[in-house]
């Protein structure tokens, strides 16, 4: 029998008992103590990450101990935004959209740590904050999971940039993660949109979602698709690498107009564990901290060039590609733009996909100015880059979970849209009935 | 059972591409094979939830919500990495990452299972949410015991754990009865489930040799409300896979479901009993279902050189000491209520799922059902030669004191106490056969 030892030091949760439970609202209580040794984390990266790095942590640093909240981005900001003297010291996420929030509402902490050894800019994109208030921990990189056993059987060539994959012959191969569904993809659509110009790249996307098949949230892994079923998968490159890592027979491309999406920490402005903020901070950062990105089960692009001398060839080092030219997605264009864009996605094309996937084969088969029109018809969108660029239009798309009256116009532009995408597709059904 | 070769195992076998362990880290999370869209569907959402990180309530993402009031991590593979085993700390200022430690009082319970604690109830939940005390922390001593020395000069040290609770919120635990629990690899469950309780007491009425004797544990299942044969569980304290399922949600989580509708706060934790929920359950039932089919569905790992004469020896050497007396090798279903592709097959996971007396050196002192705290379930081996590969470590026995077989084995004692005197009596070559064979399941 194990026979138990108490000690009984003055601890936070002795004094939380004491002062008993308060509301969630204001999470008073939840770290208060005269001195503490918990740093309160705020993250939605995964599990396998979140164990590594906390064991990682703690064991370089004895003198603190991780608390982790897991919260997903579009669900952060509440907590994150909780007024007092307690509360989180860190937040650590792939959410580069609250983090210009948390700066905007001065919410952070300028970051005072040693950040020598890191750019902070990768390609065309800033990855640091320019003013200081936070630092990339990690990019992640958007491309394509192909199969080649699979590709090599259905005779299907190897895809080099986005608008292969509009071709159809990759009809009923393709799965792509629904961007407004699914976190990491959001940023998946104005990567192309940015590359190749507005008209041109929805026109793409209508014939891309044509071919695809989308997945939600919860549902399989876009390797599982790559590995199992559909020979190629738009994706993010952490979920491919970890998994060609440990066998997968997949090979992940990197298009020709790539695009990252920065990962970030930063500490709050009324972090009441500032020292131990730091050190979370700084660790993360550190070349131990960046090296565990590179493990299996994590497989993310630190942010050190240094951690890229000596891990092998095969590591895909961004910054080698950035100075290759292979990234000019400008991040910082597309953070305010993403919610219109994504949700634009959903309704003209995700809501439509069966229907899109009819059309597009049958439209190829027309002939003459009839095939030209119901093509531009397919291709065309209802909204322009100039309206998804509109402040006020971005405002709506960006607070429609939190305003109710956003919400409500929200609802009414994607009504819109959805009205205009409906007569267009009827009028190509009509021009297949003429033909 | 016919096995198939999963993909992963399939590139492998034809590439050799990707060298050393990196290979075999999923081989615990792999679907079964022939499965429809709408099954492998149901099988993703399940992974999604032994994977997803729980949230506190309130939150907009509802279907995710309900972690606490008091918790011990965020997800299942916090404890289970992979599917995996977890690990026991490697010192007395390291966390419990993944392993806990099971609590209550001297008697039982109105079903007959462990009394819990009335300020701490069963298990200690070391995190709280906010404005909630977590109930404490647990740290362990190691304690080195016995030093042995192994034909071949081979030196082996035993360790045993001694626990040293420290913050705690609630009062003393002076009057717990306390035992640590290290995750365990949840692979093959499903079989596992669908043996018949027929088959379990028959095999417990069989005259063994060495003075084996091995009987069911029978517990209380609260969703049938029915006494039935345990099964799984260190303890063999839990009767079906569906119940282990949503025992560790509301243990460990502190998520509620159809069988465990009420938050796991204690009459002294007020702050507990007012904290917000997340809906009655937090779990619903079609997230129970997922979680189980995906569970149950999950590829038996498949054996390396088997063939390898080493292994071949070993093999003959395992049975021939008499570890196969509780750790037999095959089983049958029987018919399994839910999922007819576990029905009726022959297994091989090297178990009786039976509680045996495994001795004074490994007991905790704590009943649980009708084992008390010398006796265990004998706990299934296939995979557990995967076990640095999945886990990227080795912590054995119910506390992780085991740091390799060896160890494991050396701690046996009660029935296996004979099994364990041959094997520590074997001559090298044959001592590191055994562990050959035992390292290819």
């Amino acid at each position: 029998m194990s026979l138990p030892v108490q000690t009984h030091a003055f601890s936070r949760r002795r004094f939380v008992q004491a002062i008993g439970f308060l509301p969630l609202a204001g999470f008073t209580g939840f770290v208060r103590a005269a001195s503490r040794r918990d740093i309160v984390v705020v993250t939605s990266y995964h599990d396998e990450l979140v164990s590594r790095f906390e064991a990682a942590f703690e064991k370089a640093n004895p003198a603190w101990r991780l608390r982790v909240i897991w919260r997903a981005a579009h669900d952060a900001m509440p907590m994150l935004r909780q007024p007092g003297p307690e509360g989180v010291d860190v937040y650590w996420s792939p959410s580069p959209g609250n983090f210009a929030r948390l700066k905007a509402e001065n919410l952070l902490r300028k970051l005072d740590i040693e950040r020598s050894g890191l750019p902070g800019r990768l390609g065309n994109t800033q990855i640091d904050d320019a003013d200081g208030y936070y630092a990339a921990f990690e990019v992640a990189g958007y491309g394509f999971a192909v199969n080649p056993a699979y590709l090599k059987e259905h005779d299907l060539p190897e895809p080099r940039d986005w608008i292969d994959l509009a071709d159809p012959r990759y009809a009923g191969h393709l799965s792509l993660p629904n961007p407004a569904r699914v976190a990491f993809a959001t940023v998946i659509p104005d990567i192309p949109l940015q590359a190749y110009g507005w008209e041109k790249a929805w026109a793409m996307w209508s014939a891309i979602v044509a071919n695809a098949k989308l997945a939600g949230r919860g549902g399989a892994f876009v390797t599982d698709e790559a590995a199992n079923q559909r020979s190629i998968g738009i994706s993010i490159d952490f979920f491919v690498a970890g998994a060609i890592a440990k066998g997968a027979p997949l090979r992940f491309i990197y298009p020709r107009h790539g695009g990252v999406n920065p990962s970030q920490v930063g500490i709050l402005a009324g972090s009441q564990n500032p020292e131990g903020a730091r050190a979370f901070a700084s660790f993360v950062l550190s070349e131990a901290g960046q090296r565990l990105l590179t493990h299996p089960d994590i497989r993310r692009l630190p942010v050190r060039p240094s951690v890229y001398q000596g891990i092998g060839r095969d590591y895909f080092d961004p910054f080698a590609a950035a100075a290759a030219g292979e990234f000019s997605y400008d991040s910082k264009r597309g953070l305010k733009r993403l919610p219109v864009i994504a949700a634009l996605f959903d309704t003209v094309l995700v809501r439509r996909q069966e229907k899109l996937a009819l059309l597009w084969p049958k439209a190829r088969k027309l002939e003459g100015k009839r095939a030209e029109e119901a093509v531009r018809l397919l291709s065309s969108v209802p909204v322009s880059e100039a309206q998804a660029d509109q402040d006020d239009w971005q405002q709506i798309f960006a607070n429609r979970r939190d305003d109710k009256q956003a919400e409500s116009k929200a609802v009414l532009l994607e009504r819109e849209w959805a009205e205009e995408t409906d007569a267009r597709l009827a009028r190509v059904e009509k021009l297949l009935d003429q033909s | 059972m016919k096995r198939r070769y999963s993909w992963l195992l399939a590139f492998m076998l034809a590439s050799g591409a990707v060298a050393g362990d990196a290979i075999f880290a999923e081989s615990f999370t792999q679907p079964m094979p022939k499965m429809n869209d709408a099954e492998r569907e149901q099988f993703a959402r399940g992974r999604g939830l032994i994977r997803q990180s729980w949230v506190i309530a309130p939150s907009k993402d509802r279907e995710i919500a309900g972690l606490g009031p008091l918790y011990n991590r965020l997800a299942c593979i916090s404890c289970h990495p992979r599917n995996g085993r977890g690990k026991a700390p490697e010192d007395s200022e390291e966390r419990m990452f993944s392993m806990l430690v099971r609590l209550s009082v001297p008697g039982e319970n109105t079903h007959g299972g462990p009394k819990p604690h009335p300020a701490y109830g069963e298990q200690l939940n070391e995190e709280g949410i906010p404005g909630v005390p977590g109930e404490g922390r647990a740290f362990i001593q190691w304690k080195e015991v016995e030093k042995l020395i192994l034909p071949g000069e081979e030196k082996v040290s035993l360790r045993r754990p001694e626990i040293e609770f420290r913050e705690l919120a609630y009062g003393t635990l002076d009057d717990a009865l306390s035992s640590l629990r290290v995750g365990q690899q949840m692979v093959g469950m499903g079989y596992l489930d669908a043996v018949s309780a027929e088959t379990l007491e028959s095999m417990a009425n069989e005259k063994k040799p060495d003075g084996v004797k091995g009987r069911v544990n029978h517990v209380w299942n609260p969703e049938t409300q029915r006494v039935e044969t345990g099964r799984f569980g260190y303890k063999a304290n839990v009767p079906s896979l569906r119940l282990q399922i949503a025992s560790a949600f509301a243990g460990d989580l502190g998520l509620t479901s159809s069988i465990f509708p009420d938050e796991n706060c204690t009459s002294v934790q007020a702050a507990c009993k007012k904290a917000p929920s997340s809906g009655t359950p937090e779990l619903s039932e079609k997230q129970l279902n997922e979680t189980e089919f995906y569970l149950a569905h999950l590829e038996l790992p498949v054996r390396r050189n088997v063939n390898a004469p080493e292994v071949l020896r070993g093999a003959a050497e395992f049975t021939r000491i008499g570890c196969a007396t509780c750790h037999r090798q095959e089983l049958e279903t029987g018919k399994h209520p839910r999922f007819s592709r576990l029905s009726q097959q022959k297994i091989q996971p090297y178990t009786d799922l039976l509680i045996h007396d495994m001795g004074e050196g490994l007991s905790d002192g704590r009943p649980d059902f009708q084992a008390d705290g010398r006796e265990w379930r004998t706990p299934p081996l296939w995979g557990i030669g995967l076990t640095e590969a999945v886990s990227e470590s080795h912590s054995y026995l119910h506390d992780g004191r085991a740091r390799n077989l060896s160890e494991a084995i050396l701690w046996h004692g009660g029935e296996a106490k004979i099994a364990r005197d041959r094997f520590a009596g074997l001559p090298e070559k044959e001592r590191k056969a055994l562990l050959a064979f035992l390292n290819s399941l």
